[in-house]
Parts: C-alpha cells; sequence; structure tokens
C-alpha cells in the first residue's frame, strides 16, 4: 500500500491536484483512497460530482460511535473511495483535535483492512500549525509528504513550515519529505524562488503544473480535469506528475503501463 | 461542606422513576454528574496494583493528579507510584512525547528497585493533543529492555465514547503477558478484583477437573503473573473484564469464556455447561447446589422477614437479576440503585417491569441525587456501600462487585452475608470513605 500526504498553503490547489492524481491511478486499475483532511470536507467533491456527504466528524457528533465504516465513505470517480475527515463549528473546537479523531476512528472501524487500497492519498489542510495537522506524517499513515507550492510569498513560507516540522520529526520514523510539487501562479522568477526554497531544505521540485483554465471549467462541470478533459494539456501533466511520484515511492512498474 | 444558597427546593424529579415507567438500558437522563463519598468499586490506582512488582506512573495536570495520589496514599503503596506534572510550556513546546520519555527515565533512575513493569498513565490532554504515545513506548522499550511498558490511561474526557476506563484497564492489566508455551490444565480467571471464593460453583469445578487456575489476584511475584500466558482457557464473569478476555484470546490465543456472574438458575446452568463442553469436564447440573442456595435463601428471609431491602449496582454487575431472585424468594426489595443496565440484563427488567411495577430506581449520578435525604422511614438492608450511604442505613453488606461469588455457591454466601449485616450495625461512615473498599488486600 503506498501512503502519501500532500501539505501546502491554503487555496494552493491541493484538493485539485490530489483528485486529479486519485483518478489518473484509479483510470490506471489502482484502488484508491482519499481523505481529506481539511474542515471544509471539499477535498474529495469533483470526484464525488458536488454530491454532498457526511464527514467523520459529523458523525462521530451526530452519532458517537454508532455508525459503521461505509457512513464514512462515498465512492467517486473511477470508484476512488472518498472519505471527509471535516472539522469542528466554525470559531469553536480544534480543528488539530479534529483530523486526528477522523484519522483515529478509520482505523478504528478498519477502513484500510476492509478496503484494502493500493494508494491512500491525505490532503491535509494548510500550515502544520499543530501537533493534530502533523497526524497523517506520523508512522502508519503516510510513508512520503509531498508539498504544494506556487512562488507566492506565502505559499513558499509555508511549504517551508512543513518541511521544518517533517525535520523536527527525524529521527521518529515519520513519513520523509518526497519533494515539492510547484503548483504555477505565474508570479515572476516562480521557478527560481521555489528552486531556492528545495535547495534550502534539502529537497527537489518533482514536478510542475501550469496555470491552465481547464482546471477552473473543470471545476465549474464538479469534475476532475481528467475526467471533464482527458485530452487535455492538463491530464498530461497529472499523468506525468504521478509518474513520477509512483517513481520516488520506489513503484517499479509504473500504473500507468501496468 | 458545601452551603446552599438558594431557598428554591431542588429539582429531584430526574433522580426517581418507578420500574413501571424505566426504560432500557438507560432510565435516567444523562447530563452533569455528581459523585457520592461513596465510591463503591475500585479505580485504575487499585487495579494496577494488581501486577507484583510493577510501578505506576501518572502523567497529568497536576490538579487532576490529587485523586490518584490519594488513592495510592490510602493503600499505602506510594513507593509503587510517581507522577509527571504536564505544564502549560509543554502544551506550548510540544514536546510532550519527550517529557513522558524524559520523566519516565529520570524516575526509573531514582527508584531504589529497578521496578519488572512500569505502568504509565496518560491523560486527557495527551488524548486531545493526538500524543505520539507508540513513538514513547518505543522509546522506552530501547532504552530499558528488562523493563516492561504497557498504556493505560487516566481518560475521563472518553468516558462515555468507546470502551470505558474500567474496561480498558481491565483489559490492559494482561497486556504485559508475553505469549509462550501452552498448559492445556491451565485456566485464568480473569478482571476480578478479588479472588474466586474456592467454594464457589467454579472453583470447585476447575478443581474437580484438576485444573490449575491462575487469577491476578493471587499473583504475588512478577513471574507467577507471566504464568497466566500459559492459559489455555481465561474466563471473564464480570461485564466490565468482557473485553479483556477478548483481547487476550486475540492476542494469545487464549480461548476466552464470557460466563457472567448471575443469578438465574437456568443461567448458572448454561454457564457451566458452556465450561463444561469446553474444558471436557462433566457437569451433572448441580441439583444439590441449588437445594443449598434455596436453603440459604430461607433461612435469610425467616431472619430479614419484611425488612425493607435497597441494592446497589457496585455490590452486584447485576442489580435487577438480584432484585428478581429476591422478590422471587418473599423479600421486600424497596429500591436499586444503579445509573444504566447492562443489556444482559434486559430479562430480569421485563420480569420486574410486569411482577414489581412499583419497585423505585434511583441513580447514583444524577444530580438530584446529591440532595436527596441520607435516611428511609424505617430499618433498611442495604446491599452494597452507595445503597447504605443513599438510605443512611448502618445494616448493610459491605461488599463491591460480587467479591469472590459465583453460581449457586455465590447465592448461599450472599445469603449469610445478608443475615450477617441485618443483625449487625456497621459503622457505615467509617467504612464507606475509604476509597475501593478492601483495597489494602491487593499488594
Amino acid at each position: 500500500m503506498i501512503k502519501l500526504a500532500f501539505y501546502g498553503k491554503g487555496g494552493i490547489g491541493k484538493s485539485t491536484t490530489v483528485s486529479n492524481l486519485a483518478a489518473v491511478l484509479a483510470l490506471s486499475g489502482k484502488k484508491v483512497m482519499q481523505i481529506g483532511c481539511d474542515p471544509k470536507a471539499d477535498s474529495t467533491i469533483e470526484l464525488r460530482h458536488g454530491e454532498e456527504m457526511p464527514t467523520v466528524l459529523d458523525l462521530v457528533r451526530q452519532k458517537k460511535d454508532d455508525f459503521a465504516l461505509k457512513d464514512m465513505v462515498r465512492e467517486g470517480y473511477a470508484g476512488v473511495i472518498c472519505v471527509e475527515a471535516g472539522g469542528p463549528t466554525p470559531g469553536l473546537g480544534c480543528a488539530g483535535r479534529g483530523i486526528i479523531t477522523a484519522l483515529e476512528k478509520l482505523k478504528e472501524k478498519g477502513a484500510y483492512e476492509v478496503y484494502q487500497p493500493d494508494v491512500v492519498l491525505y490532503d491535509v489542510l494548510g500550515d502544520v500549525v499543530c501537533g493534530g495537522f502533523s497526524m497523517p506524517m506520523r508512522n502508519g499513515y503516510a510513508d512520503k509528504v509531498f508539498i504544494l507550492t506556487s512562488g507566492e510569498n506565502m505559499a513558499i513560507h509555508a511549504a517551508a513550515n512543513i518541511a521544518m516540522a517533517l525535520a523536527n520529526f527525524e529521527g521518529r520514523g515519520y513519513a520523509s519529505l518526497g519533494g515539492l510539487i510547484l503548483n504555477k501562479r505565474e508570479v515572476k522568477n516562480e521557478t527560481e524562488k521555489v528552486q531556492e526554497l528545495a535547495n534550502d531544505i534539502h529537497s527537489a521540485i518533482i514536478g510542475m503544473l501550469d496555470r491552465s483554465s481547464e482546471v477552473q471549467d473543470a471545476e465549474e462541470k464538479e469534475q476532475t480535469v481528467m475526467e471533464a478533459f482527458p485530452a487535455g494539456k492538463m491530464a498530461g501533466e497529472y499523468r506525468e506528475l504521478t509518474e513520477r511520484i509512483l517513481k520516488i515511492c520506489k513503484e517499479e512498474n509504473s500504473c500507468l503501463h501496468g | 461542606m458545601l452551603t446552599r444558597l438558594s431557598h428554591t427546593e431542588p429539582d429531584l424529579s430526574g433522580a426517581a422513576v418507578s420500574m413501571k415507567e424505566a426504560s432500557f438500558p438507560e432510565p435516567f437522563v444523562s447530563g452533569l454528574e455528581y459523585a457520592s463519598p461513596a465510591r463503591g468499586g475500585w479505580n485504575i490506582v487499585h487495579q494496577g496494583m494488581l501486577i507484583p512488582e510493577a510501578h505506576q506512573i501518572f502523567v497529568c495536570a497536576e490538579g487532576c493528579l490529587r485523586g490518584v495520589v490519594l488513592t495510592a496514599a490510602e493503600m499505602g503503596a506510594q513507593r509503587r507510584f510517581s507522577m509527571i506534572a504536564v505544564r502549560e510550556n509543554n502544551v506550548l513546546d510540544g514536546d510532550m512525547e519527550s517529557l513522558i520519555a524524559d520523566g519516565t527515565a529520570d524516575i526509573l533512575k531514582k527508584l531504589p528497585v529497578v521496578p519488572k513493569a512500569v505502568l504509565i498513565y496518560t491523560s486527557c490532554i495527551h488524548h486531545f493533543m493526538g500524543c505520539d504515545l507508540p513513538l514513547v513506548y518505543k522509546t522506552l522499550r530501547e532504552k530499558f529492555p528488562e523493563i516492561d511498558f504497557t498504556d493505560c490511561y487516566m481518560n475521563p474526557i472518553m468516558r462515555k465514547s468507546g470502551m470505558t476506563p474500567d474496561q480498558i484497564m481491565r483489559k490492559q492489566l494482561y497486556s504485559l503477558l508475553k505469549p509462550g508455551k501452552t498448559d492445556r490444565d491451565t485456566v485464568d480467571i480473569i478482571g476480578n478484583s478479588f479472588p474466586m471464593a474456592e467454594t464457589s460453583d467454579l472453583m470447585r469445578f476447575l478443581r474437580n477437573g484438576k485444573k490449575t487456575v491462575r487469577d491476578i489476584t493471587l499473583c504475588r511475584t512478577y513471574e507467577e503473573y507471566q504464568g497466566m500466558a500459559e492459559a489455555a482457557f481465561c474466563i471473564s464473569t464480570l461485564p466490565a473484564s468482557r473485553a479483556g478476555g477478548e483481547e487476550l484470546e486475540k492476542r494469545l490465543g487464549i480461548k476466552h469464556l464470557y460466563l457472567p456472574f448471575c443469578f438465574g438458575r437456568s443461567e448458572i446452568r448454561k454457564n457451566m455447561e458452556v465450561l463444561s463442553n469446553e474444558l471436557h469436564i462433566p457437569y451433572d447440573g448441580d441439583r444439590g447446589g441449588e437445594e443449598l442456595s434455596e436453603r440459604a435463601l430461607a433461612m435469610a428471609k425467616e431472619q430479614i422477614g419484611n425488612c425493607a431491602i435497597a441494592i446497589d449496582y457496585t455490590y452486584s454487575p447485576r442489580p435487577l437479576g438480584l432484585a428478581r431472585l429476591l422478590l422471587e424468594h418473599g423479600f421486600r426489595v424497596v429500591t436499586v440503585y444503579a445509573d444504566a443496565f447492562a443489556g444482559e440484563e434486559k430479562e430480569d427488567f421485563d420480569w420486574l417491569k410486569e411482577n414489581a411495577p412499583d419497585l423505585i430506581l434511583h441513580p447514583t449520578a444524577e444530580t438530584g441525587m446529591r440532595v436527596m435525604p441520607r435516611s428511609f422511614p424505617e430499618k433498611i438492608l442495604a446491599l452494597g456501600q452507595k445503597a447504605a450511604y443513599f438510605t443512611g442505613s448502618r445494616f448493610f453488606v459491605n461488599s463491591v462487585e460480587a467479591a469472590g461469588l459465583y453460581g449457586f455457591d455465590g447465592i448461599v454466601r450472599m445469603a449469610e452475608d445478608m443475615t450477617e449485616a441485618f443483625l449487625h450495625e456497621k459503622d457505615t461512615k467509617t467504612l464507606i470513605q475509604v476509597k475501593g473498599w478492601g483495597c489494602s488486600s491487593c499488594i
């Protein structure tokens, strides 16, 4: 089982990217589970075509422990198993604790044993502001962390913080940094700025995604790019990114050609 | 001492319900709770002390450590108890993992004797913050390979979700057992705080079958405790112990048999038949035992007559089954104190609804119980500390968790205890103010 976590500043395009990666993998025959770890609960919205689904925390709040694994998941495009951790009441509660509860509940209900996914993708909210957000990095969860960033200063700052959190956990057996994914915003000297960050954190840019209207157009249709424009330029970029990630994860036989 | 500031009459409407109006399994609304001075059963400190030669370390904010410190002190077990205080800077700095690992190492360095095992009790804050406990235990096991570590919990915020702290503690008591050879003739009795009486149906049956019986309450060394891992079977008799048995079966392959303590004749026999089939030891239905129990109840009835009787859930995990047994034998049971009932009490609940609709149920934790008068208008025999406390009775059976009782013999012993309690007054206040009755017996 390959377990990957994707971090990055809020609004950087994590959910869109992760959903498209999930679609690429699922279309190639892999069983994929995507777990959105964001109180907005919209990580998998394009995979499920906008269809409503209860979050794990909604279920915990409403039913305590009286719910089944199947209540927590929805099958999305290409059979991707979608889970949304959810979050606390806005302005109240603790989002970090919410992620901890959701991930513990998934384990407790046997999500990984029952669905036996080939790939688990954790789409994690923004910056690692507290211990709860580092949960997907821990032993037993993701093996590799990928950080999405653009050339914007705030995105780079968040990416640096995430890399620092990973460095703090060195020796604990947590996930290691797989690399940076540059989601371009057409900022001046964008690639150079992100490359500088990669150098600073002793990592590399492992993939680049161009800015494209295809992404927005697919979002309008409540679909992933892979579904809406499978022959488009961005679909090709997502396929290439998936290849690179799988190579980094030492998956020798690419799922795309398997 | 609390002083009432308001002159408004307290609302006691939620603190009593008749059987005919009661719902199952929770007859009372759950909310803000009251804890009476009559604690009844054991807490997580008492239970942890059952592992011989083990040391307990509680990691928590100082305010919350007060109760467990007092328990250890009451037991005279301070030397087996240490604490690590969590402060605000640990939350801000996020060094919870190193605080536990370094604090434990420091404690172990200072102890005069290296313990065989260490029970680390983490608390709400660790759970809330998602502290990486597996990492802490991995670090400690690598650093102290000669010591066995296990995880215990003082986590009241999770009291009503998932397993209760009591269930978890009784499960973790056996988490240190290591896999080894299996002896088909060894049987564990697990999850009890008190040894099973040698006269009980269970012990006589096992002894007759030439089985070696191991029980944590009888272990005096850590090696004896580890000997429990050799058992081919483990028996739990209390609802709170069941999860521990299931875990032992899953982890060590020790076949678990849940044979609940009960009062119904057919259920007593059914349990013994299950045991008989599993162990291949004949069981003849024990008509003699049943006759003895009937005779004991009749003799108790002669003495106790029409005296009112109150039962609480700490005395027996089957308060409704006990009420039914006594009512069926002519006793005048007037009150049962319990906040909720185990699923296995449903049949007795239905019987009482039909046959004793006026029996009054009281909660023990509902806030109205704080101001409920501690008296009863006539002499009342209380079975259990909470029943004695709430009725103000000096005639009570001072026992918890059906200590050591089982089967028809358990009914005989109980009838004798009832008679003794009815005839001889006790100093209720002195007896119940000690947390966890009988706690000194375990060290």
